[in-house]
């Protein structure tokens, strides 16, 4: 069993494939004990020196199982908050009908959530699934470091409070999708890896606290969704993502998705994620636009990329969302 | 800091604030704007072994000036990051009207020594500092000018938005350490476009517009055949070497020249307005307005009254 200590002075950024032959992996206070399967990837571990440690996963076609234990600790200190997002492998146009064969009794599914370490976490991953996690473990004290009345404020309360022990999780969505998809891309070659993920941390707190006041105020309103009704939205959701570049696909198809009700679909995707259907379809897409014009493609290409058949509709609905248009966000002059 | 100079520095600059917030990952921000006729600031100064990195844009002509006592400095150009040790001293200088928005970041030591110490690449960067006489710059793109100019319009109310100003400073401070550097004397934009020929051009369209920008034939048209070029390519030239459209900059000459008439006190505000090439004096009052924010008539009277 290797293992690989959060706290050594090694350079910050471990890279490892996994290929060990154990069965699990066990993250105790200070030391994140690995071993796994076969598989490709690559599994990161980022201690920096503030109290917060990040185990980034990237990993697909494992031979089995991968979990990871924190035990728990009556006396630690610290958050442990998630991200997950775990596809199918497949061809892009087949991505949605692989996964919708994807049931309810999978272990797990794509999710954000933040736990109470002093309870411990397992998180077990699926084999033969594509993985790509980020695991932030992070002080209570210091929290203070990304934002000064995180601790003292709500999600404590939340997290104590009698329905909830120890764990809270929402629903992935595509700022989180977008979120991991550039951590992944670049982490590994990134020159100041330290700047990076304090970067991308404090960017995820900021998308967990939003999100965090939506899912409380609809806690407030007493309305829960069945666990079967969650898994059908997060069908729904995925299909909205990976579609974005086709035309919206309508309220019958997606109702169809759902096995839901044009209508109950319409509400509860709205309490569950607060957006509208097509708001969250229009949202995800045109932030894949910005990051295209990020990258200097001129606003035509952008435009035909995204499915728009003219660019001065894409023009409208991007000044729409964003207060400016496509022109005017290349040229802040 | 003395933003404006007589007559009109008792008309308060309306768009000059001064905003600090620490962010709670803990980088301290600096963020103002400055609206002046003439600039001369030095910027704060820290401990010798925090890093300061500096964010600047403006409309106008800026020159920024190291040593002691100061010289006239380098021209800068729109769009500039510098990075410098604590205690070098800087100051900001404009002959002209500017409007001039400045972020300063502050990185503490013990932030550099938890986030950046033991990495290889700031150590290169740390050399170049030692070698370029304690001060590095680097031009903004286009996505680092739309978080610049995003963290200025930022209220720090509430911590969603501080969240926000800290995610888009990380995110400038990043692009500051992995984009190419340049020592100071690069600083103006001629050093960016890199063509011999696009600075001869600047150089005659800027004499050609001095030479004839109060004839009221005298239009912007009127270059482009002179000097057969597009306006395109013209107004991209102006842009990265004034922060402003070719027009803009135009606008801001006649203005100016028009504010020295009204000072001598020789003419009327309308005949001032033909003189320097306004067909219409309703024209020539917005310009001003927009410039100083005050009409020339009030102008007229403020330096009458003291006269």
């Amino acid at each position: 069993m290797g293992y690989v200590s959060l706290e050594n002075s090694e350079p910050f950024l471990k890279c490892f494939e996994v290929i060990a032959e154990d069965k699990s992996c066990i993250v105790t206070d200070s030391v994140l004990y690995f071993s796994g399967k076969t598989g490709k990837g690559f599994i990161t571990v980022a201690g920096v020196s503030t109290g917060i440690e990040v185990l980034a996963v990237n990993v697909s076609m494992l031979t089995d199982d991968l979990t990871f234990s924190f035990l728990p600790s009556p006396d630690a200190s610290s958050y442990i908050l998630s991200i997950e997002e775990i596809g199918i492998p497949g061809k892009p146009e087949n991505e949605l009908s692989l996964s919708l064969a994807s049931t309810p009794t999978d272990k797990a599914h794509s999710s954000v959530s933040i736990t109470d370490a002093e309870y411990g976490k397992l998180i077990t991953y699926p084999k033969e699934r594509i993985i790509r996690s980020l695991i932030v473990r992070v002080q209570k004290s210091s929290l203070g470091h990304l934002i000064h009345d995180f601790d003292a404020g709500a999600i404590a309360t939340i997290l104590q409070s009698a329905n909830r022990v120890s764990s809270i999780s929402w629903p992935i969505t595509f700022k989180y999708r977008l979120l991991i998809n550039d951590f992944m891309a670049e982490i590994v070659q990134h020159p100041f890896r330290e700047l990076f993920t304090i970067r991308n941390i404090s960017i995820l707190v900021e998308y967990l606290l939003q999100q965090f006041f939506v899912m409380d105020k609809l806690a407030g309103e007493g309305n829960y969704l069945s666990s079967q009704d969650t898994v059908n939205l997060s069908k729904v959701e995925q299909h909205l993502c990976v579609h974005y570049k086709k035309e919206f696909p309508g309220i019958e198809k997606l109702s169809r998705i759902s096995a839901m009700s044009p209508t109950s679909l319409k509400t509860k995707f709205k309490k569950y994620y607060g957006e509208t259907l097509f708001g969250y379809y229009q949202k995800n897409k045109l932030e894949h636009a910005r990051k295209l014009l990020d990258n200097k493609v001129p606003v035509k290409v952008v435009a035909t990329e995204i499915g728009y058949s003219n660019p001065s509709h894409f023009t409208l609905a991007f000044k729409k969302e964003y207060g400016f248009s496509p022109w005017h966000y290349l040229n802040p002059h | 800091m003395k933003p404006l100079t007589t007559p009109l520095s008792n008309q308060k600059a309306a768009a000059s604030y001064r905003l600090s917030e620490r962010l709670p990952v803990g980088l301290t921000i600096h963020r103002w704007k400055e609206s002046a006729d003439q600039l001369n600031i030095s910027l704060p100064v820290f401990d010798e072994q925090d890093l300061v990195l500096t964010f600047i844009n403006y409309k106008g002509d800026l020159h920024i000036a190291t040593g002691n006592p100061p010289d006239n400095g380098q021209p800068a150009s729109p769009g500039l990051g510098l990075l410098s040790t604590g205690n070098k001293e800087f100051q900001l200088k404009s002959f002209s009207p500017i409007h001039l928005s400045v972020i300063v970041l502050l990185i503490p030591r013990d932030w550099i020594g938890l986030f950046l110490k033991d990495n290889p690449n700031f150590s290169k960067i740390e050399q170049a500092l030692e070698t370029e006489s304690n001060i590095i710059t680097c031009r903004l793109g286009r996505r680092q000018l739309s978080l610049f100019s995003s963290i200025m319009n930022l209220e720090a109310k509430g911590r969603d938005n501080l969240l926000e100003i800290q995610n888009h400073a990380l995110s400038l401070l990043e692009f500051f350490l992995c984009s190419r550097h340049r020592n100071l004397s690069a600083v103006h934009a001629a050093a960016g476009i890199d063509n011999e020929d696009d600075l001869s051009l600047i150089k005659e369209v800027e004499s050609y517009i001095s030479e004839y920008y109060c004839s009221d034939t005298f239009t912007v048209d009127s270059i482009l055949k002179k000097t057969y070029t597009s306006y395109h390519k013209l107004n991209f030239l102006f842009k990265s070497t004034h922060g402003m459209t070719i027009s803009e900059y135009i606008r801001n000459k006649r203005i100016e020249k028009s504010k020295e008439m009204i000072a001598d006190n020789a003419k009327s505000i309308s005949q001032i307005a033909y003189e320097i090439g306004y067909s219409s004096i309703s024209n020539y009052i917005l310009a001003f307005k927009k410039i100083y924010q005050i009409t020339p008539g009030k102008y007229k009277k403020q330096m009458d009254s003291l006269a």
